[in-house]
Parts: structure tokens; sequence; C-alpha cells
């Protein structure tokens, strides 16, 4: 693999709305001119705030929930939840306001890998999901969504999900770990009860907690289907310079290794950075005992 | 001649005017703003995004003789005003160094200083002996002050007579500009710095990070892989500032101030109180090409103070060069009761 020179810049961004989307999320849609190239699906963008408007230092690395061209600008989507002080002050901007927006970052979903595309959401992971389905959708390939989270209250956007889906002739299944809404359980238990109906092979795309993926990363592993999952880590330049988000290899991942050929921006035999390598991951990439 | 805070205001002058060149030692500088090592790669690779051959310098990623995994994670914190790292001088090691990042440099144009690091003088001599000879490569810096490693790092190289030892057996390997990277978190910087001097570096770079921690309260342990830490940004620029001037009264040679230097302002500081240089680093990670704006914004803040060089600012707060710092004088005995 040679190192492909980077196609990300660092561009103006304006608002041009954001509201509430239930389950203490929001929905942020910012437009950026020309020449930005388009994120896919499971690609991230880092969100910097003008220095008045944020007490924070480092930009924020933010998931892409959905693209839109929009007279020679590109119309990006975002769901976050204020909880920090950087999304705190990111909820406070009107439309209008300027941020600085870094991107494309990462790797997104390999939504070209062959199979039966199977998406499952946790919480919030649901945003870059829908827009995989959207993508899938215009490469006729409907997906199947499996949409988990504690309770009712905190499947996300589950109308919306509802009426994407619907639209593209994908299907949604639910489950909740409280049974408020849907199969009591996690979204693992869900797929075992889904598969048997569903035509294989499967391929599966993940976003959610941590502990979600691994669980769906295991029960790959255990039965030979594969599965990409979008990781997350704290991180400084976004951009594989500062060395600041390392997750472990697998041993298979650590014997495949070759220093020559690994781009140096890429992580090393030990670590393999999240956001230049991920952020999305197949899941016999990394050790999954390992990750937290 | 230095500008005096007492003369008279100035006509501005005109931007283009303004001559920024710097010197450190041998090595002629365009303007005086270098990225710091660690936070601008090997050099190539923000290349797409900025010029690196306006920069006055890159110092690169340290390299070591053999390459380095780094430190397991959490590598990033941020805390109020900063971040910490623990990245443990993660590096693709000398050879890949020279075979896959000096070539790439050399087509770049930019004026790199190679900072290298070593858990002992030997090891350093070794890097040198290998390095001296490369065209790409227009000085060195030598990380005496790395926070993040068990060993070789800031703590063993707080000696000055080590340091000087050690500069003095690498002096003899090359004519290019070497520069010495202080730790800040040591008793008197100002020492080491002399030390440096006297071991025959070129230039002395004031400082690294300082050490520093914080705790996650749900999980009960450091937020970092490891305990600690090196803080950078905004958060460390008036303690930075502080040991550039204190470094800056004890030697002669040129220092290269570097601590939280956001933007034109900030390098006006540090070269008032006696940089001939500074060095750019958590900036970049917030805007890639915070350099390159910080070097118009210092052409243009000179201009307006009808300062026409670089040289006329630098140490407008130092009074004449003085050969000894506040730490050269004996302190007053206390008498004992």
């Amino acid at each position: 693999m040679s190192a492909a020179r980077p196609v990300w810049r660092q561009s103006r961004a304006r608002v041009v709305w954001q509201d509430d989307w239930g389950a203490g999320h929001r929905w942020l849609e910012l437009e950026v001119k020309s020449p930005f190239a388009p994120p896919s699906p499971g690609q991230f963008v880092q969100l910097r705030l003008p220095s008045v408007a944020s007490p924070v230092l480092l930009p924020r690395p933010m998931s892409v929930a959905s693209v839109a061209r929009s007279r020679g600008a590109l119309r990006v989507g975002f769901l976050y939840a204020p909880v920090g002080t950087g999304t705190l002050a990111l909820a406070g901007l009107g439309a209008g306001s300027e941020v600085e927006m870094l991107g494309p970052l990462g790797r997104g979903f390999p939504l070209g890998h062959p199979g039966t595309p199977v998406l499952l959401a946790g919480g919030r992971g649901v945003a870059p999901l829908l827009f995989a389905a959207d993508v899938l959708a215009r490469r006729r390939r409907p997906a199947v969504l499996l949409f988990g989270a504690r309770g009712r209250a905190q499947l996300v956007g589950l109308a919306d999900a509802h009426r994407r889906l619907a639209a593209l002739g994908g299907r949604l299944h639910v489950c909740t770990d409280d049974g408020s809404l849907g199969p009591r359980g996690h979204v693992v238990q869900l797929l075992e009860r889904v598969t048997p109906g569903l035509a294989g092979p499967l391929v599966l795309h993940a976003c959610g907690p941590h502990a979600m993926l691994k669980a769906v990363a295991l029960w790959s592993l255990a039965r030979g289907v594969p599965a990409f999952l979008a990781m997350e880590s704290m991180m400084a330049c976004g951009t594989g310079v500062c060395r600041g988000c390392p997750l472990p290899r697998s041993a298979s991942a650590r014997a495949a290794y070759v220093p020559a050929t690994a781009p140096s921006l890429h992580g090393n035999r030990e670590w393999a950075m999240c956001c230049t390598e991920g952020p999305v991951f197949a899941a016999g990439d990394l050790d999954w005992e390992r990750i937290e | 001649m230095s500008a005096r805070r007492t003369d008279p205001p100035r006509t501005p002058r005109r931007a283009e005017a303004v001559d920024l060149s710097a010197r450190l030692g041998p090595l002629r500088l365009r303007n005086p703003v270098l990225t710091a090592s660690g936070t601008f790669g090997y050099g190539d690779e923000y290349a797409h995004v900025v010029d690196v051959k306006a920069l006055g310098g890159v110092v690169t990623k340290t390299v070591t003789l053999e390459p380095r995994s780094g430190n397991p994670p959490g590598r990033i914190v941020e805390t109020a005003g900063g971040m910490l790292n623990s990245i443990g001088l993660e590096n693709v090691g000398l050879e890949r160094f020279r075979r896959e990042k000096l070539p790439r440099l050399r087509a770049l144009g930019a004026t790199i200083v190679a900072s290298v690091g070593g858990e002992t003088a030997a090891e350093l001599e070794r890097l040198l002996e290998v390095l001296a000879g490369e065209r790409a490569i227009a000085g060195f810096e030598v990380n005496f002050s790395c926070p993040n490693v068990a060993r070789g790092g800031a703590r063993y190289w707080a000696v000055p007579r080590r340091l000087e030892r050690t500069l003095a057996r690498l002096r003899p390997l090359t004519k290019k500009a070497l520069i010495a990277k202080l730790s800040p978190d040591v008793t008197s910087i100002g020492d080491l710095a002399r030390a440096c001097e006297q071991g025959g570096a070129d230039a002395v770079t004031a400082c690294n990070t300082f050490v520093g921690m914080a705790v996650d309260l749900t999980r009960l342990r450091s937020r970092l892989g490891r305990a600690t830490g090196g803080l950078s940004g905004p958060a460390i620029k008036p303690l930075a500032l502080a040991r550039c001037h204190e470094v800056a009264r004890a030697v002669r040679i040129p220092v290269i101030g570097s601590g939280g230097i956001m933007d034109a302002r900030d390098a006006l500081e540090y070269l008032a109180v006696g940089a001939s240089a500074v060095q750019v680093g958590t900036a970049t990670f917030l805007q890639p090409d915070a350099a390159l704006r910080i070097i118009a914004g210092l052409r243009a803040a000179l201009a307006e103070r009808g300062v026409g060089s670089v040289r006329e600012w630098r140490g407008v707060l130092c009074g004449e060069p003085l050969g000894e710092g506040p730490a050269a004088k004996a302190p007053p005995r206390r008498k004992r009761r």
C-alpha cells in the first residue's frame, strides 16, 4: 500500500440550523463551500469553534451523519449529545455562526464489501449508519438496521430512522436493555434473532459504545462473518501527526504488519491509529481484550 | 542595537520591508518561526495544506536509533487551556527516517532540523554519525527533555555535567546547528543552558512540556496511560516565557522560545524576552497552518510598531546582552539561628 496524499482541508463552515433531536441529542447542519471533499459514512471531521465562543482548546472529532450538495456548497449533518464543555458550546451556536471544519478524515465503512448489509446501531451510533443506509440504497442494496439502546428514551431519532429506512426500502428492528420498546436485550441478541430471516452471507457495519462494538466483533469473529466497527478515541490533531489515538492491534494484525509499506501516518506494529487507519476497523484487526 | 521601551513611537513600516530573518549559530532562517518537534510529523505530512518552504524551519518528530511503538492509551487529555500528552517518543526509527523521510523532505525544500533522542550519549553519537552527512538536514535539535519515557527522558538529562559532556562529544560530529532542547521541570534551567553552551551547543530551546497529571474520578486512575504527561498549550505560556527569559539571561548563544505560542503576539513576547526564534506546537493541532499565520502576523505587528527586523525587536526587554543570569550570582547566605 503506498502512502496516498491526504485529501483533507480546513475550511470555514456556517451553521445552517441546529435543533433538539430527542433523548438529549441535537442535530447540527453545517454548510461548507467547495473545495471540501464530501465525507463518506463512518468518516469524521474535526470541528473547532472560534475561541470567543468556546472555552475548549482542541477541535472535536465528529462523526458525519449526512451529506448533501447544495448550490456549489456541501451540507454536512451531525448528531451529537451536548455533554462536555466543547459540545455544550457547540449547542449554543445559532444559525449563521461560523466554525472551522477539518476533513474528511479517516476511513469509513467499506460499503462495497459483498454480502447482505446489516447495520448495528447503539444509541447515537445510529447517525452514521442511516447515512450508510442512504448510500447503500443508492447502490440498490437495501439494508437492515438493528437499533438498540438502554431504553425507549435513548433510541435517539427513532422516528427519523423509521421514515428514512422506509423510504430507502430497508428494514428496522429495535431492542432495549430494559424492554421498554422491542425485545429486551442488547443488539447482539437482536442480531441472533434476526439473522435466520436474512439472506446470507452477511456483512456487519456497527457504530455505538465500545462495549457493544466488542460484543459485535466477538460474535462476528466466532462465526466468520465480516464486521466493521466505528471506534472512538480522544484525539488532538485527527490527522495522524500527533500519535494521540492508538488502539491495540490483534495478534494476526501485528503479524501481518509490514513497516516498509505502512504509511507513516498509520500506527506501528503494536498500535493502530484510530484517526488514520480507523475510525472504522475490521473486527479481526483489533485486540478486543485490551479495548475499553 | 535593540529597540527600547523608552524609544519614541516609530512610524509604521511596510510589512514587506520587515526583515524576519533569524540566525541560530551556523543556521540562517528565513523567519524565526519553526514547528515544534512532535507536532508536525516528519515534515511532509502537512505539506498538502502548508507551504513548508515558507516556514522558518521544521523540527521533525524525535527520531531514535530503533523504532518505538509509544505509550499505551490514553495519550491525549485536554485540560483547562492546555493539553496533556503521553506519546512516548513513538517514531519510525533511524533507518526508516533516513530511507523514507529524508528524500521526501529534501524534495520539499524546507529547512529541516532533525530532532534526535537517546538514552545515552553513545546513542546520540550514533544518530549524529549517521545523519550528519545528510544534505536534507540543516541542523539537529537534541531532545534532552521528553517527560514521557522511562529511560533517557527529562530527568536523566537534567544534570549539567552530563549535558555538557554529551554535547562536547556530539559537537565534533557536525558543523550543522546543534540545538539542545531543555525541560522546564528543573531547579535551574539557566544552569542547564550554560552547561549546553559550554559543551558547544549553538542554541538552546526553552522549553519542552511541563509534567502534568489529570485524574479520572470515575475509574480512580490517571486519565493517561502513564501516571503523568507533558502539558502544552496556552496554559503554560507564562511559565515557559519565564523559563525562556531565564535562559536568555544565562547564555550568549541564541535561545528558541517554545510553549503555548498561539498567535503573533505570543511570539512577540518570546522575542522580546530574548528568544532569537520560536517554535509553534499545540497551535498546529488546532490549525495546521498556525505557524504560517504567526509568520504573517509577526511581519504585520513589527511593521505596525515601526520595527525593521526581528533582530531589532529581540531582547527588547532584556537590556544589554547579559553573560550572567540570575543564578550566576550566589544568593546571600542566610544566618543560622
